[in-house]
C-alpha cells in the first residue's frame, strides 16, 4: 500500500449552527462533494469509487446526483467516528488495487438544526454496530449517550494513572487555540480559558461542558487517486504512507475487555507506522479524533506518540499546541470547528502537508497522521506525506 | 425526545432466561459446559472454545466498582440528575453497569465493595448496587 494512493481534492460544505442556513444532507454531502472533486482538478463524471458515510445519503443518491455513469466500487465503513479514516484505508486499498482510480469519500450531517447529534442514540441506539448490547446493558440504567459511556474509560484512567482534571482542560484550552487561526471554525472567536473550562457545568464527570464536542451542521469530503494519477494536478499530492483499521474485543461491549483501554487504534497504529515505515517520533503533527477530550489523551497513548498513562503529563504545557512538540488538531477539531464525523481531520491533514496554510501552518510539516475513534473503540489511523 | 419512555431490555430467543433471572431477583451468568469460560454479555457461543453449550451459574452478587460516572446533565427524559452509575467487578469476573442506590452526597470510590439489590418496575426486574456497610 505505502505510498501508492494520494489525497488529491479536499473540501468542504459551509459549517453552520444558523439554521436559517440549513440545508438537507444530501445537499450539504453534494457541496462538500464537488468542492473536493474541483479541488482535485476533475470532472464528477471521473469519480468511479464512492464511499459514503453510514450516516446520510447512500452511495446511489450521490452517484444519480453527481452524474456518475460508471460507479465501478462503493463500499461504507460501520465504523462510527473511525469511519472516516477506515475508508480512507479502503480508497487507498482500492487505487492501488486498480478496482477504482478516483474515490470520492463523504460525510457530513446536520447534527444541530435536524436532530440534535446528542438525541440521535437515545431514541435509537440500535443504529450503532453493536447498538442492541447497549440498548439492553446500558440504556437501562441511564447511561444513553456516548458522553456518559466514555465517562467510566475516562474516570477509570484517572484512577490508573492520575489523570487530571486540568489536563483533559489543557486539551480543551489547545483546540480552542487552534480555532481561533481558523475562519471556518465555529469556536473561532470564543477565547475560553482554565477557569471558564473548570467552571462550566458538569454532563457526566469527568466530563463537564467543554470536553464534549459541538453539534454542527456541516460535510466534508476527499477525493484520493492512484500515485500516478496524482502527479501534475492542481495541488501538490498527499501521500498515504500507511493505514490500518481495528475493532477491539470484543467488538461491541467495552466494558468486559480485560484491558478496557486497548483499543481498535491499540492495534491499527503499529500496522500503519510498519506499512508507512516510520515511527511515531517522526511525525510532525495530529489530527486526532476528538468527540471528547479523554478520548485525545487516550488515542495519543495508544498510537504510541507517549506510553500508556503518560497521556496527562503528554498533553501539558503548551505540547499540543500548534508551536508545540506534536500539534493535534490544527483546525480546531470537533471540539472547536465543527463535528463533520472525522473527515475535516483528514482535509486538514491534507492541507497542513500541501503548506501555505497561514497562521495555523505547522512549520516544517512532512509527515502528518489522521486517526478516527467510533462507537465503542473502534480504531482507524493514516500516515500521510507531502 | 420528550415523551421517550424509560429504556428496557428487549429479551430476545438467546437472552430471554437471562432476563427472567433478574425478574426473580437472581443474576446469572453463562458458564460453559465444555471449558467452564464464565461469560458475560449474554450469546449462543463461547467465545473461548466455540461450545454452544453452556449452564447458568448465579452470581454473589458482590463486587467492587471498577469505575464510575455521575450524571448531572439531563439527556433522556426518563432519567432526571444526578444519578451515579457503576460499573462494576463482580466476583465472578464480569463486570456490570447499574446505577447505585445511597443517600445523596455519599462518597463513591474506585475499589469499594457493593452489593446487589433489585428494583422493580412493570416488566422487568433490574440490578442497583448498594455500598457495604
Amino acid at each position: 500500500m505505502k505510498d501508492k494512493a494520494c489525497i488529491v481534492g479536499v473540501g468542504e460544505s459551509a459549517y453552520t449552527r444558523d439554521v436559517e442556513l440549513s440545508k438537507s444532507v444530501l445537499a450539504i454531502q453534494l457541496e462538500a462533494s464537488m468542492r473536493a472533486i474541483e479541488d482535485a482538478g476533475l470532472s464528477p463524471k471521473q469519480i468511479d469509487g464512492i464511499l459514503p458515510s453510514q450516516y446520510g445519503p447512500t452511495t446511489e443518491e450521490l452517484a444519480a446526483n453527481l452524474g456518475i455513469e460508471e460507479l465501478r466500487f462503493a463500499t461504507t465503513v460501520h465504523m462510527g467516528g473511525a469511519a472516516a479514516v477506515a475508508s480512507l484505508q479502503h480508497a487507498a486499498m482500492a487505487v492501488s488495487s486498480g478496482a477504482a482510480e478516483r474515490v470520492l469519500l463523504v460525510s457530513g450531517w446536520n447534527g444541530y438544526s435536524m436532530q440534535r447529534a446528542r438525541n440521535i442514540l437515545s431514541t435509537n441506539v440500535t443504529v450503532l454496530p453493536g447498538g442492541a448490547i447497549a440498548r439492553d446493558y446500558y440504556m437501562p440504567y441511564g447511561l444513553t449517550v456516548p458522553a456518559q459511556w466514555y465517562a467510566l474509560i475516562a474516570r477509570r484512567h484517572m484512577h490508573e494513572f492520575g489523570t487530571t482534571q486540568e489536563q483533559l482542560g489543557a486539551i480543551a484550552l489547545a483546540m480552542r487555540k487552534h480555532a481561533s487561526l481558523n475562519d471556518k471554525a465555529l469556536m473561532r472567536d470564543r477565547a475560553l480559558s482554565l477557569k471558564d473550562y473548570l467552571s462550566a457545568p458538569v454532563i457526566a464527570d469527568p466530563y463537564r461542558m467543554f470536553d464534549c464536542c459541538l453539534e454542527t451542521d456541516g460535510a466534508a469530503a476527499v477525493v484520493v487517486t492512484s500515485a500516478e494519477r496524482a502527479k501534475d494536478r492542481k495541488h501538490r499530492p498527499v501521500y498515504i504512507m500507511g493505514a490500518a483499521a481495528a475493532h477491539p474485543y470484543p467488538a461491541d461491549e467495552f466494558t468486559n475487555r480485560e484491558d478496557i483501554f486497548h483499543t481498535g487504534l491499540t492495534d491499527a497504529a503499529p500496522k500503519a507506522f510498519a506499512i508507512a515505515d516510520v515511527s511515531p517520533s517522526d511525525v510532525d503533527f495530529a489530527e486526532i479524533y476528538d468527540c471528547f477530550t479523554f478520548e485525545v489523551l487516550q488515542q495519543i497513548e495508544e498510537t504510541g506518540f507517549c506510553e500508556r498513562g503518560e497521556g496527562g503529563a503528554f498533553v501539558e504545557g503548551g505540547r499540543i499546541e500548534i508551536g508545540g512538540e506534536l500539534p493535534v488538531n490544527t483546525h480546531g477539531g470537533l471540539l472547536s470547528e465543527a463535528h463533520v464525523l472525522g473527515m475535516s481531520h483528514i482535509v486538514e491533514a491534507a492541507r497542513q502537508l500541501r503548506g501555505n496554510l497561514g497562521k495555523r501552518q505547522v512549520k516544517g510539516a512532512e509527515i502528518g497522521v489522521v486517526t478516527g475513534w467510533g462507537d465503542f473503540g473502534d480504531g482507524s489511523i493514516a500516515v500521510l506525506r507531502r | 425526545m420528550a415523551s421517550l419512555p424509560r429504556p428496557f431490555p428487549q429479551p430476545d430467543r438467546d437472552t430471554t432466561s437471562f432476563w427472567e433471572a433478574q425478574n426473580e431477583h437472581r443474576l446469572v451468568f453463562q458458564k460453559c459446559s465444555r471449558c467452564g469460560h464464565v461469560r458475560y454479555v449474554v450469546g449462543p457461543l463461547c467465545p473461548e472454545c466455540h461450545s454452544f453449550e453452556h449452564e447458568w451459574t448465579e452470581s454473589s452478587g458482590r463486587g467492587t466498582i471498577y469505575s464510575f460516572t455521575t450524571v448531572r446533565h439531563q439527556t433522556h427524559p426518563a432519567f432526571v440528575p444526578p444519578y451515579t452509575v457503576l460499573l462494576v467487578e463482580m466476583e465472578e469476573g464480569p463486570r456490570l453497569i447499574a446505577q447505585l442506590r445511597a443517600p445523596e452526597g455519599v462518597e463513591v470510590k474506585i475499589g469499594s465493595p457493593v452489593h446487589i439489590e433489585w428494583e422493580d418496575h412493570e416488566k422487568q426486574s433490574l440490578p442497583v448496587f448498594e455500598l457495604d456497610a
